[in-house]
């Protein structure tokens, strides 16, 4: 397996180890040794909680920034849904597509159609499935991911169909590079990101083939940009049209979760967001139940996309402007239809590649090694508090079990076990009696 | 079976459906531990989820084991129930002695003996009428395992 990325980073400089990132990570990724965070790349899911939860501002995203797209000769911006609802009530999304013009971007892709012709392929998918039930969507890295790690046995259950942003950035780069006579690799298929994950998922896919796209730049990098150049030409652009741009409202929305398979029915089709809630639930699929859902839609952030750890505007009013979006959103025209009609008849839009379960530490050597190992961790679990404290530097006792089991690290870093450990953490962050000593 | 690995029994407390599934929530926790292979594991906690379901829906208490060889997972599920008068009827797809409150609960659709039948490499009901009935399902791990 190739070395795992991941969609951010932790800056030891920055790290003061306070554990934030360790006790808030849904798969147990993070321990804390000598004071600094360190990964378990093989659990980590891309989830981004760590980011939000770091009180030293030590873990941030691995997106790029426009300066790193001038090698580039035509850029082209694939904006998620979400940014649309990030600015002012009266900012229509003709405005902020403009202002990414003024940033730089040669085009703004219009990504309504893609959305709709990856519904339609979910749909058809869903209604040819001859199981396992449900399926689930794919559009969220970390849902892939978690499966991943956390429920392999539930890989089959991911639906196989490419996700709108890549079939945007297949389509773009056929499209541009006829119309402008350049090579696809000298256009730039730039996608503007709600969170960390979708930019991972562009570095490296989940079903190990490569994306169609070159980067993601992400919505709190740029919003004070766009903001400045909202305020300052909204007279100015309100009304005008970009070649490839249709007008305001009419972009389609992928960034809520309710109601974009109208094809299904409400019965046989369940949205849901918020990491916790998923779990719950695949804890349930694992077990043969909600087999009677035809199709799960799953996003990790609590009210999806528009809730992603790189937007700006707060979660309920970005989800009161996208409603807004919505109700003003117009009939189609009768090109769009004949245009998702066309395409959807010529281009193939399944997954390319396979999606796998991660192969983890823990799976290694034999079964009867693996046994032994279960057996041993169990085994020095009964000698630990159950207080889950932490301050072994693992996020609960079951964990430290696990790691010394695993030969990861010493019994004696739990405090309970060692006097020594006490005296090494007070060292490490230089508290308590002894440390304030001269 | 030579190489037994690993042995472990589970009570189920019967008409307990709050706490129902959590016997097969256990064992899933341990395979994949384990790292036992996805498709392997499906199985063995689909087979268990339906005997243990059985259980909570028929009987007062009743036990489940675990038992891990070099090749394969068994489930011996031994229950103190009502017993069943036609084993053959009672496998067949769709046949059910369920109450109206277990269906309203979303169970007892008849289809649970057949599935775990389904997905188990081997599969054996023994059942005496007014005693209980015991389960065995044994589910071949893949060969790199």
């Amino acid at each position: 397996m190739p070395k795992l990325k991941h969609g951010f980073k932790i800056d030891p400089a920055k790290c003061e180890g306070r554990m934030y990132c360790m006790r808030t990570c849904p798969t147990h990724a993070i321990r804390v040794k000598d004071g600094k965070a360190l990964l378990i790349p093989e659990l980590c899911i891309d989830c981004g909680s760590c980011l939000q939860a770091c009180p030293s501002k030590a873990i941030s995203p691995t997106t790029i920034t426009l300066s790193e797209l001038d090698r580039y000769k035509f850029k082209v911006a694939v904006a998620t849904p979400a940014l649309y609802t990030q600015f002012g009530l009266n900012d229509t999304p003709a405005m902020v597509a403009h202002a990414l013009l003024d940033l730089g971007f040669d085009a703004v892709w219009e990504y309504a159609a893609d959305i709709e012709l990856v519904d339609r392929a979910i749909t058809h998918c869903v209604k040819k499935w001859p199981g396992p039930f449900p399926l689930i969507s794919d559009s969220c890295p970390v849902i892939v991911r978690l499966i991943q790690v956390s429920y392999p046995s539930m890989i089959e259950n991911i639906i196989p169909i490419e996700v709108p942003r890549e079939i945007a950035g297949r389509e773009l780069k056929r499209r541009y590079s006829q119309e402008k006579g350049l090579k696809p690799e000298e256009i730039a298929a730039i996608y503007i990101t709600p969170c960390q994950a979708k930019s991972i998922s562009i570095l490296q896919p989940a079903e190990e083939s490569k994306s169609y796209l070159d980067g993601a730049v992400a919505i709190s990098e740029i919003y004070n940009d766009i903001l400045y150049r909202l305020r300052k030409e909204t007279k100015k652009v309100s009304g005008d049209t970009q070649e490839g741009l249709m007008d305001s409202g009419e972009l389609f929305h992928w960034g809520n979760p309710e109601g974009e398979f109208p094809n299904l029915s409400p019965e046989n089709f369940l949205p849901l967001t918020g990491l916790a809630d998923i779990i719950k639930i695949f804890n349930d699929i694992e077990r043969g139940r909600l087999t009677n859902i035809e199709f799960l839609e799953c996003h990790a952030c609590r009210g999806g996309c528009n809730g992603g750890n790189l937007t700006v505007e707060n979660l309920y009013v970005a989800r009161s402007k996208d409603l807004r979006l919505k109700a003003k959103m117009p009939k189609p025209p009768l090109e769009f239809e004949q245009e998702v009609a066309r395409r959807f008849t010529t281009e193939d839009f399944s997954l390319r590649g396979s999606v796998k379960p991660r192969g983890l530490a823990k799976d290694m050597g034999d079964l009867r090694e693996r046994v032994m190992r279960r057996k041993r961790a169990e085994d020095i679990l009964k000698g630990l508090p159950l207080l889950n404290c932490g301050l072994c530097g693992a996020p609960s006792c079951k964990d430290h079990a696990d790691d010394v089991a695993q030969d990861r690290t010493e019994i004696s870093d739990c405090v309970f076990l060692s006097k020594a450990r006490i005296d090494q953490l007070r060292k490490i962050y230089k508290k308590g009696p002894r440390a304030a000593r001269p | 079976m030579s190489g037994e690995l690993m042995r472990e029994e589970f009570p189920v407390q019967g008409r307990n459906f709050d706490k129902a599934g959590e016997v097969s929530s256990e064992i899933k926790v341990i395979l994949k531990d384990l790292g036992i292979d996805a498709a392997c594991l499906r199985r063995v906690v689909i087979v268990a989820f339906e005997a243990e379901m059985n259980v909570v829906m028929y009987a007062d208490r009743g036990t489940v084991t675990l038992v891990l060889t070099d090749s394969d997972i068994n489930l011996e599920v031994k229950d103190e129930g009502p017993g069943i008068p036609d084993i053959e009827l009672a496998m067949q797809e769709g046949y059910s002695t369920a109450s109206d409150e277990m269906r309203e609960m979303g169970f007892g659709f008849g289809m649970g003996l057949s599935n775990m039948k389904k997905n188990a490499d081997e599969f054996k009901l023994e059942s005496e009428v007014g005693k209980g009935t015991s389960v065995f399902a044994r589910i071949m791990l893949n060969a790199h395992a």
